[in-house]
């Protein structure tokens, strides 16, 4: 299995970061292959810049700073997302993530002739989204769940028509208690176990 | 009216930028106060850092002069509009960075004795939302139209439940025709003339 992890949160020693880690030792244990895209500790630029909007539709060749991330992107099978839910949507670093990396003839293609565009990540065969919500989960309900239907939707009809997509959220995450953060961890932790082996 | 205009486009000759000085010009044209921020051109920093993520449940969540003068704006006004393209069917990550860093506690919400998320911008009787999309308005639907979604309803726990909400999308940019452009343009216009 070809794992491609991308973190986003400022502080690597907050709840965030355990649940990366856990992804990280899970991935160990099972010797899969990953690669990570810790976007805050690279110093990922968080907006799409004036001159990759006006390369919207050239080739990645003219995008070569991104080379890397357009790389690890076509070379996973499993995207695995460890991000805190903010305003019920990705934090403003993980959307720029989805917004510069991906870009034309790496994550879609545009045919001549086409009226729409055509998903290019064949690869991706599962994404996993594991996050945290400070409000509850009717509350998310109601809201529209935009950050998981961004990768459930938005990212998952650019991926194999197969691809399988798990949602490991916990909500209520600003009034729960440590025995509460336990258990989910210790949940996360079973379910990734038990993709990883296969 | 005080009206807080925030725009998010990367590029200066874009059909983004002529929406928000349609925007500004029908707003000022009807004699509102309007504030516009726009986050690019004032090179607004998206991402939260770690110290203002420190310091987010603490007295002073921001921190920056540049984010406080924004929040400052906010708790003025009467009517919030944000203009900007969607991408990925949400927010560009330079809008979600505004929600992110200047609707922090103190600002948008505050917490009550049982630490519920009570709004605290009851004040702002408008929530418009002008957005241009790539994609057609049943492919949008499918995707859940998460950037609508955000501005919509979420917010929603900052401003209540009684302020009025205006959408106006322009979809499938692609393959539009210079007269669907004006036309779009036009309903902005009269939109935001019509706002009181």
């Amino acid at each position: 299995m070809k794992i491609l992890l991308v973190f986003a949160h400022p502080n690597p020693a907050s709840f965030s970061g355990a649940l990366r880690d856990i992804v990280l030792s899970c991935a160990e244990k099972t010797s899969c292959e990953l690669r990570q895209h810790d976007l805050y500790d690279t110093g990922f630029s968080a907006a799409l810049s004036a001159n990759e909007w006006a390369l919207h539709r050239s080739s990645p060749d003219t995008k070569q700073h991104l080379a890397e991330y357009f790389a690890d992107l076509q070379w996973c099978d499993t995207l695995v997302f460890v991000y805190p839910t903010w305003w019920s949507a990705q934090p403003a670093m993980a959307k720029a993530w989805l917004d510069r990396v991906l870009a034309k003839d790496v994550a879609w293609t545009f045919p001549d002739g086409a009226s729409r565009i055509y998903g290019n990540l064949k690869n991706v065969k599962r994404i996993v989204a594991i996050t945290t919500h400070g409000s509850s989960k009717w509350v998310n309900a109601i809201e529209g769940e935009a950050g998981k239907r961004t990768l459930s939707r938005g990212l998952r009809v650019l991926c194999s028509w197969r691809c399988r997509f798990t949602w490991l959220a916990m909500y209520a995450v600003d009034n729960s208690t440590r025995y509460e953060r336990n258990k989910f961890t210790q949940q996360v932790e079973r379910r990734l176990m038990r993709m990883f082996h296969h | 009216m005080n009206v807080v205009v925030v725009f998010a486009h990367p590029s200066a000759d874009s059909f983004g930028q002529a929406i928000c000085s349609t925007a500004v010009n029908a707003l000022e044209s009807s004699g509102h106060n309007v504030s516009l921020l726009a986050l690019y051109q004032s090179h607004f920093s998206a991402a939260m850092s770690r110290e203002e993520w420190l310091a987010y449940h603490g007295e002073t969540p921001a921190l920056d002069p540049d984010v406080a003068a924004h929040g400052a704006l906010v708790r003025n006004a009467d009517a919030l509009i944000f203009i900007y393209p969607t991408w990925w069917s949400g927010l560009p990550s330079m809008m979600k960075g505004w929600l992110d860093r200047v609707l922090v506690a103190g600002v948008a919400f505050h917490f009550n004795k049982k630490d519920k998320v009570r709004p605290s911008l009851k004040q702002v009787r408008h929530l418009v939302g002008i957005s241009t999309y790539g994609s057609p308005r049943t492919y949008i639907a499918f995707m859940n139209d998460n950037g609508r979604r955000i501005i919509m309803r979420a917010l929603r726990v900052c401003t209540g439940w009684r302020t009025k909400r205006t959408w106006l999308g322009m979809y499938n940019m692609g393959n539009s025709t210079s007269e669907q452009r004006d036309a779009f343009l036009q309903r902005v216009h009269k939109t935001l003339r019509e706002l009181s």
